[in-house]
């Protein structure tokens, strides 16, 4: 590396040469077989349902060629523009988007319709679009970021952004649900928690990686606990407050419980103390018992957690259809399109298609399945901590990390609500649920993980001089000793 | 500064990712949960959507009687929704409905699985239909009824309440189940109609929802007498020949058991004769089974009513109301309280209530030489996979043959001898013997009497048992007597001579 290390302010010019990407080729190939596989079974399950003759086209043929050629287009410009990036990343995406894609066409599309230039469109037609730009952001992510100065820099700018749309949300949100989760701008529409949490994880990959050796080093005994002095603590109690704001005011608990996890998960890897986990854990519990018996919103989830049958045709109605949905499903399910019986015309779970498509799938793919869906998720789980840990500094360390984090723990949060393993909050499972706003977000996601893993991309500033120097950082695996 | 913080973060981010697989790891074990272990009992939850639109898009099975005729089918609508057809009115409080509104009742209800195609233990049949969805056709049922007897059996009863049960006491199919009042379970499986029709049905008086059959507790009055009798013939308490010296004295005052009188209404035709056994049927004498009640004793009384089936639900394809000898509890021996109630249950009165189907299990028992056969209704099963046969099916010994043939012998004397003519008027078929016992069974108040028979023809080669019941129909010879003999006659003469 010489030319590469560039005096800040200056840009690095360099040629670019186009880089196979043969693993890359293959798994998408795969990809490809597997979605295909699924549309026609899913094409001819439809035809038969509807008595018409089974033949063995796809569901929706130009769907299908759309978003695989999406897919292609991703995969071709990461080769010409010669990234050695990560090559896992966008087929286990493209899969999981696949599924998506799979599972709108599957639902009645009259779900949700827009106009556009005069067309009517339906569930799938909408969401075929955001994949698509869904996947554009994480070309253009992966392509376009070659330096991280941007993101690390204005890390309290970002908080300030990020605390700004929060506000945004409180005073002109919509509710949905009785959460406010919305706000509207002209004709677009979005959830700004998505893109807050992406925002969260930049600012606290600055904040954690600057003052990781304060963090670290200095420290106060509380009881058994050896704590950093109070000073430090500060914004664990502003997070813990935040999250806390976040269910009063806006009475979202996927959100709060999801910032509260990551920022808990990123202070664990930066100072791996687990004091600080513990007291976290111990305000969680306060937190909750404080929510518990304030407000309405989360009485009533921790209820139906604990006994969804007590009102099973009210307020526990969405959560006992979602378990009668994976039961359906059994061991090997019905296979796409043959489950979900209506009643009345009526699908079986309100909101299937933003807070229970894990259930939907749980049902049409069964067991096999769902764990092969976590498997992705777990397959991304482990790509992006494999970039954390094998990124250059501390701050792209943490940064890798927790946008991982984010969809990691998103998912569970999710897929665990839907199976009463946790009180059901509403988010979205990261790539599969319908919606503009989570797929665009998790975009940004996926595509500034596809940057951080490129070997190519302008190495981190050097360390200012009032932080100590750390010794070369682990090249691999995660796990590889101290 | 501390040598912590010169730790790469790898060790915190494997961590992480440690508790992360778990996590995931967690879901899918709680997904197998759902899915492998309580997939099935969430599956047939009467609420999910699935037996809903199963209900509505499943053709069910037809119910058909022992000659093949039709009970029950299925036809579709405009829309090409199943609706549900009944042969006759006559069948309404045993077979049920299946309404796409109100759900399932009766044979319907209890034959669900079967019916609408679910009823398939088989594992293997589940996958297959999951690879191949569509319409489920249910699976059809023989039941062991006659429609044409059935429907005789509810005229026979008319504008009255009450309940008629025949079996074949040989099997323990059964023959007719008839209960009135009757509904229109048609209008019911109509969705146009069923709205109204099930407000109407629900608000009339006489509960034609109910099936008295099987689920109608009545008291017996008389007709216990033979549960009495086997249990003091079969412990050794009395025999043919008993006869008790305080008898004819106590029939004009009463007998007085501790303050309590017993009354009786036939020393107008047996004069001042202490009864033996078989007369003491014949006249029916309340004061001869309230001392046979005491000299037995209730622990004896109970244990016997208990092998007739008394004291737990009949295993029957219906649910069935549980007969009971006395509410229990007491001290006195078999749950009574005291000697008068004992005195007055071993003649069928005080706490003691029964169904028609248990007495009509009684009078099989003792036509079938002592062996209670399990009550059956439903012959045989057939779908697509093929037909299954049910039964018969031996439930156990209610008495010695000998003591069946005491208690036969004197429930045809009843029937047939000179004073039985008097007693149980109407029970005699023309050139049948045929033996039985009435019952008068006080209500209370002024109410008139409920009005019993059981028995069975023909006495010396048993084909029919039966059990009537009217309510408030006066004597026993009034209405169900002779309700008993046109019917089992029709049967034995005409319909399966």
């Amino acid at each position: 590396m010489s030319a590469a290390v560039g005096v800040p302010g200056s840009r690095t010019v360099s040629r670019i040469r186009p880089r196979l990407r043969r693993r890359e080729t293959g798994l998408l190939v795969l990809v490809g077989v597997i979605l295909v596989l699924g549309s026609v079974s899913l094409g001819a399950t439809q035809r038969q349902l509807a008595g018409q003759a089974v033949t063995w086209l796809p569901a929706d043929t130009g769907q299908l060629v759309i978003y695989l050629g999406a897919l292609v287009a991703a995969h071709l410009a990461l080769v010409l523009a010669g990234r050695r990036s990560d090559q896992v990343l966008l087929p286990t995406i493209g899969l999981l988007g696949g599924i998506s894609l799979l599972l709108m066409e599957r639902l009645p599309q009259s779900l949700v319709t827009q106009s556009l230039a005069g067309r009517s469109f339906g569930l799938a037609s909408i969401q075929l679009g955001w994949l698509v730009l869904a996947i554009a952001v994480i070309t253009i992510a992966a392509i376009a970021v070659r330096s991280d100065a941007w993101l690390r820099r204005y890390k309290y700018t970002w908080a300030a952004a990020g605390i700004v749309l929060l506000l945004l949300t409180f005073l002109i949100g919509n509710e949905v649900n009785g959460a406010l989760l919305t706000i509207t701008v002209g004709p677009i529409s979005g959830q700004p928690t998505e893109l807050i949490k992406v925002i969260l994880v930049i600012f606290l990959a600055g904040y954690l990686s600057d003052f990781r050796p304060l963090l670290v080093g200095a420290s106060m005994r509380l009881g058994p606990l050896r704590l950093p002095p109070v000073p430090y603590l500060l914004p664990m109690f502003a997070m813990w407050a935040m999250a806390l704001g976040i269910v009063v005011i806006q009475r979202d608990l996927g959100a709060a419980l999801l910032f509260f996890a990551v920022f808990l998960a990123l202070v664990y890897i930066a100072t791996a103390r687990a004091s600080y986990v513990v007291l976290g854990l111990i305000l969680f519990v306060v937190g909750s018992f404080i929510a518990y018996q304030l407000f309405g919103t989360v009485r009533d989830r921790v209820d139906i957690w604990l006994n969804p049958f007590v009102d099973a045709s009210g307020k526990g109605y969405q959560v006992i259809q979602s378990l009668y949905a994976f039961g359906r499903g059994g061991i090997i399910g019905t296979g796409l399109g043959a489950g979900l019986p209506l009643v009345a015309g009526r699908l079986p779970i309100p909101a299937i298609h933003t807070d229970f498509p894990f259930a939907a799938l749980g049902e049409e793919l069964g067991l096999i399945g769902v764990v092969a869906i976590l498997g992705l998720y777990l397959v991304v789980i482990e790509r992006g901590l494999r970039i954390a840990a094998s990124a250059a500094d501390d701050f792209r360390a943490l940064l890798a990390a927790g946008l991982t984090l984010v969809v990691g723990v998103q998912a569970f949060i999710i897929a665990a609500g839907n199976l009463k393993l946790i009180p059901l909050t509403g988010v979205t499972l990261p790539f599969i649920s319908y919606g503009g706003s989570s797929l665009l977000a998790n975009g940004v996601v996926v595509g500034l993980l596809l940057a951080l893993s490129d070997r190519g991309v302008e190495p981190p500033p050097p360390p200012r001089p009032s932080r100590a120097r750390r010794p070369g950082f682990l090249g691999g695996r995660p796990g590889g000793g101290r | 500064m501390n040598a912590r913080d010169r730790a790469p973060l790898g060790q915190g981010i494997a961590r992480v990712g440690l508790i992360l697989s778990l996590l995931f790891g967690l879901i899918a074990v709680g997904a197998g949960y759902w899915q492998v272990i309580r997939a099935s009992e969430l599956t047939r939850a009467p609420d999910n959507p699935i037996v809903i639109a199963a209900a509505r898009d499943v053709v069910r099975g037809k119910i058909l009687d022992r000659t093949g005729a039709t009970l029950a089918t299925s036809k579709r609508d405009a829309n090409g929704e199943p609706y549900r057809v009944y042969a006759d009115r006559s069948l309404a409080p045993l077979i049920g409905y299946a309404s796409p509104v109100y759900g399932t009742a009766g044979l319907e209800r209890a034959y669900n699985a079967e019916l609408s195609g679910q009823g398939s233990p088989n594992s293997l049949d589940d996958l297959l239909s999951k690879l191949a969805p569509g319409a489920t056709q249910g699976e059809s049922l023989t039941l062991s009824l006659s429609l044409k007897l059935q429907e005789a059996a509810v005229k026979a009863l008319g504008s009255d309440r009450g309940a008629v049960v025949m079996l074949d006491p040989r099997t323990g199919r059964v023959l007719a189940m008839a209960s009135t009042p009757t509904f229109n379970a048609n209008a019911i499986a109509d969705p146009t109609t069923a709205v109204a029709a099930f407000t109407r049905t629900a608000a009339v008086a006489g509960q034609p929802f109910l099936d008295r059959a099987t689920m109608g507790e009545y008291v017996p009055g008389s007709i216990f007498k033979i549960v009495t009798s086997a249990a003091a013939l079969g412990s050794g308490a009395i025999s043919p020949s008993t006869t008790y010296p305080q008898q004819p004295a106590a029939e004009t005052a009463g007998l007085l058991v501790s303050g309590f009188r017993i009354h009786d209404g036939h020393h107008d035709f047996s004069g001042s004769l202490a009864l033996d056994y078989d007369q003491a049927i014949e006249v029916s004498c309340n004061i001869y089974f309230a001392l046979t009640g005491l000299r037995t004793g209730g622990a004896a009384l109970a244990a016997s009513a208990a092998r007739f089936g008394f004291g737990k639900p009949i295993p029957f394809d219906l649910p069935t109301a549980v007969s009971q000898v006395t509410n229990g509890g007491g001290s006195f021996g078999g749950g009574f309280k005291d000697d008068v109630e004992l005195a007055n249950a071993a003649y069928g009165q005080a706490e003691t209530l029964v169904t028609p189907l248990q007495m009509a299990l009684v009078a099989s028992a003792v036509a079938n030489g002592g062996v209670l056969m399990r009550p059956e209704l439903v012959t045989s099963i057939s779908g697509q996979t093929g037909n299954v046969s049910i039964g018969p099916e031996t439930l156990g010994s209610a008495m010695s043959p000998g003591v069946a043939g005491t208690i036969g012998h004197a429930m045809e004397l009843a029937v047939e001898s000179s004073w039985g003519r008097i007693f149980t008027t109407g029970a005699a078929i023309p050139g049948i013997d045929t033996a039985g016992k009435t019952g008068t069974a006080q209500i209370g108040g002024s109410a008139e009497p409920n009005s019993w028979f059981i028995g069975y023809a023909p006495a010396n080669n048993p084909q029919v048992a039966i059990a009537v019941v009217v309510e408030q129909g006066g004597h026993g010879s009034a209405r169900a007597a002779p309700i008993a003999g046109s019917l089992m006659g029709l049967w034995l003469k005409t319909l399966n001579p």
